[in-house]
């Protein structure tokens, strides 16, 4: 299947200061893609420059197939943007600005409008000086959620929402994937990009340093286990793919190469097996090893 | 009693530690603004000037504006006499404006910003915030009075007693305390800061427009008016103190009024629950031009309102021209040309001052897009159907429109109260809007400039303004000061013919409009090309 939205190498400079210098990656129909990393990593620089808000300096960059920067009128058409730090005017209620927004993005849908505020929990006859963060963002969300789009990009969509506000939007993206749309959902917080996407991208100092689905990522990391065994469980400690093991009483903690996986429960049957969890590195693993090395 | 008021004066010092900075810049501006401009009044009054001025403010136009004098004879008409006429009550006002804004700004919208809760945690008496910023607020007063009290009893001027000047320091003092009562009052009221500002800012509008009512009709009347007790002390000529107590009282009544009522309420609430805004948007918002005439409504009402207003006072001037021009060397010099007559003159010179008023209203509404787009207000609106030409020319057109507007209303108060008070007018009023219209071209002009460093040097706009400025300083002392022909020809407004002198010229006229809007053209190029510049 042909990538709807594909970049390759692409470069951005402000003044002296490198924003960009090699992104890469691709986001396929129905797939929802994570982008991931920290503050300043050139997350929020990339989507603008999807959105014909910034050009770029160097590279390509393609949304169904036309330029973000020449053909963007046709482009926004099919995508909905919510940016990172929503500003709304303070003289305006946020039904106003939804409304607003819905018109000037064109085909919205104001049932759906009706049900998101109503899921989202948003006063929309309050102006919008006296919103919180979280109401804003939840403005932001609202206007674009009610359209219907190809492609939707998000930046850092779930900062300042509560738990269960973030948990409705959760389930509103997996609306959308069940719709078979796209998604780019940028993010530092990395648990809701571990549940919504289909692969993940991550970028550091303006380059790509990762890019697979969570299952590939995994396999550069270490699961975690947990072991409780009826013999000495310290015997596990010397054998091939086991590292950092600690023990405390009759239980060991130890990190495990995937590849030696089975060696390893063969051994721990024998010791005689009583507990055994073992954890998946979380994307935080990942996230952690990329900054380190 | 005690406990409500527990550690007022920890927080009045804070208080005063923290606004120094603005204390400094609202006593020393206000001060010297109020007292600072006797010498060009006194220059003003040489020779006849008094009593041209006296004659040309006893217009009803001009008493609903400034408000009346209690001097019945233009010969007893002192300088002193002139100054508290003509400045006492915007002074005044200026000083209750300030206050309103300081009073809430530490009140409700501290509360607002979730700063009192945290005060309150602490062992404070809930009451000591209000007495706290009070007694801030009547200190600056008083420094204020003491500073323009001061300056005045320094000139040393005839006119300018001693007394009066306390007076006329006072006066102004108890506008300020008078202000801040009422936005102390508001304050506990109204739901939300931004409220109580804007009710109180109201009031004192609504109770400036009445007293120009009652100042025509029963000056009597005008003294029920909180206003009426500074702006009616009458300094250097009645020199009337019982207006000074009853502001004080009055002023005393609302500070216990606004205490009672804050004994009374929930912190972060008023008494007038927050009013519901619209759950859907009306249509005529559903635009860029309607979004963009909504974000600049304020700006232009106010603008178009003060344009207006301008011209009537300007125009008022014209029923006693010949007196109050030729009675002053400075005045002839900077509104007089040798063979015609003072009022067509005095128009020329008049409307370049309006056109350059005007001009700051487009400017201002092409500069309102770079700071929506850096204040990030547009970013969802840059992933939408919405084109960068639209959001361009949307603001240009507006500023185009808006300037249009503003001559017409300008040229045709002027012209309209002009010749509603001469008795045979030498011009009607085509003639007027004919002296306006000319002058459209500078207007497109500096709004084509600001256009042109939106799209290329966005964060510049403000130099447009020194443009503007200088030239607007430059023309309107051309007659004045003696400067060199290549030094006027700097400024717009001298590429124009002076109309009625000189003769309308239409190829001018054409070429002009057609740079700026080829500067505006220019601008698009720069904007549909340049990043946009969003400070998260």
């Amino acid at each position: 299947m042909t990538a709807i939205l594909k970049v390759e190498g692409l470069k951005k400079q402000f003044g002296k200061v490198q924003a960009l210098r090699d992104v890469t990656f691709n986001v396929k129909p129905g797939e929802i893609v994570g982008f991931i990393g920290p503050n300043g990593a050139g997350k929020s620089t990339t989507i603008r420059i999807l959105l014909g808000i910034i050009k770029r300096d160097g590279g390509r960059a393609e949304i169904f197939g036309k330029d973000p920067w020449k053909d963007s009128f046709e482009i926004h058409k099919r995508i909905s943007y919510v940016p990172g730090d929503v500003s709304l005017w303070g003289s305006l209620t946020g039904g106003e600005i939804i409304d607003l927004f819905m018109k000037l993005h064109g085909s919205g849908d104001k049932e759906k409008r009706d049900y998101l505020i109503e899921r989202f929990e948003l006063d929309p006859r309050k102006n919008a000086k006296g919103y919180s963060k979280g109401n804003r963002q939840k403005v932001g969300l609202i206007a674009a959620l009610s359209v219907d789009s190809d492609l939707y990009i998000f930046d850092e969509p779930t900062s300042g929402l509560d738990p269960l506000m973030e948990q409705v939007f959760q389930e509103e993206v997996e609306k959308i994937k069940d719709a078979n749309k796209s998604m780019l959902l940028s993010s530092h917080i990395l648990s809701e990009v571990e549940r919504l996407a289909d692969k993940v991208v991550i970028i550091r100092q303006g380059e790509i340093v990762e890019t697979g689905t969570l299952d590939e990522l995994r396999h550069l990391t270490r699961s975690t286990v947990i072991l409780e065994t009826k013999d000495d469980v310290s015997k596990m400690a010397n054998i091939n793919g086991v590292h950092d093991f600690v023990q405390k009483d009759n239980q060991g903690i130890f990190f495990a190469d995937h590849e030696y996986l089975n060696d390893i429960l063969v051994k721990a049957t024998k010791l005689g097996t009583k507990k055994l969890e073992i954890t998946p590195p979380t994307l935080e693993d990942l996230f952690m090893r990329h900054y380190e090395g | 009693m005690k406990e409500k008021f527990a550690h007022w004066d920890m927080l009045f010092v804070q208080y005063l530690k923290r606004d120094w900075k603005k204390i400094a810049i609202w006593v020393l501006g206000l001060g010297l603004f109020s007292a600072g401009l006797v010498p060009a009044f006194v220059e003003i009054g040489k020779g006849d000037g008094t009593i041209a001025m006296y004659e040309t403010l006893q217009n009803p136009a001009m008493i609903s504006i400034v408000g009346p004098t209690p001097v019945e004879t233009a010969s007893e008409y002192t300088i002193g006499a002139m100054y508290a006429h003509e400045m006492l009550l915007f002074c005044g006002l200026f000083a209750m404006t300030i206050s309103i804004l300081h009073v809430i700004g530490h009140t409700r919208k501290e509360e607002d910003l979730g700063l009192t809760e945290l005060i309150r945690s602490f062992q404070v008496g809930r009451q000591a915030n209000s007495l706290a910023v009070m007694v801030e607020t009547v200190f600056i007063n008083i420094l204020l009075a003491m500073l323009i009290s001061g300056v005045m009893i320094n000139y040393r001027i005839d006119g300018i007693t001693v007394g009066g000047s306390v007076l006329f320091g006072t006066s102004i003092a108890m506008a300020g305390i008078v202000g801040a009562g009422i936005a102390l009052v508001m304050a506990q009221i109204m739901p939300i800061s931004s409220s109580a500002i804007g009710s109180s800012l109201g009031i004192m509008g609504f109770l400036y427009i009445i007293r120009g009512v009652t100042d025509i009709s029963n000056v009597k009347l005008s003294m029920i008016n909180p206003l009426g007790w500074f702006y009616l002390t009458y300094p250097f000529v009645e020199n009337r103190w019982l207006p000074v107590i009853l502001a004080s009282l009055f002023s005393i009544i609302m500070i216990i009024i606004a205490f009672a009522l804050e004994e009374g309420r929930d912190m972060g609430a008023g008494y007038i629950p927050q009013r519901e805004g619209r759950a859907n948007a009306k249509k005529s918002l559903l635009s860029v031009y309607g979004l963009f005439i909504h974000l600049n409504k304020g700006v232009i009402i106010s603008w178009l309102i003060t344009f207006f207003v301008l011209g009537i006072a300007y125009g008022a001037i014209y029923g006693d021209m010949q007196g109050f021009l030729e009675s002053n060397e400075l005045m002839k010099r900077m509104f007089a040309y040798a063979g015609f007559s003072i009022e067509e003159s005095f128009s020329s010179t008049v409307m370049v001052v309006m056109a350059g008023l005007v001009t700051i209203l487009p400017i201002v509404i092409v500069n309102k897009l770079f700071s929506e787009e850096k204040n990030l207000y547009l970013s969802q609106i840059y992933g939408t159907k919405v084109r960068r030409r639209q959001l361009y020319w949307t603001s240009v057109s507006l500023a185009i429109i808006t300037s249009i507007i503003g001559v017409f209303l300008a040229a045709g108060s002027l012209g309209g109260t002009a010749i509603s008070v001469m008795e045979n007018s030498p011009m009607n009023i085509m003639d007027f809007l004919l002296i306006g219209f000319n002058l459209l071209p500078t207007i497109l002009f500096f709004t084509g400039l600001a256009a042109l460093i939106l799209g290329w040097w966005p964060s510049l706009g403000k130099i447009v303004y020194v443009y503007l400025g200088y030239s607007f300083f430059l023309s309107y002392f051309e007659g004045i000061l003696d400067l060199p022909e290549w030094l006027i020809k700097t400024t717009p407004q001298s590429w124009l013919p002076k109309i009625p002198m000189e003769d309308f010229n239409a190829l001018i006229f054409i070429i002009i409009t057609a740079i700026s809007i080829g500067l505006m053209i220019f601008g698009y190029i720069g904007y549909k090309r340049r990043d946009m510049i969003e400070r998260a």
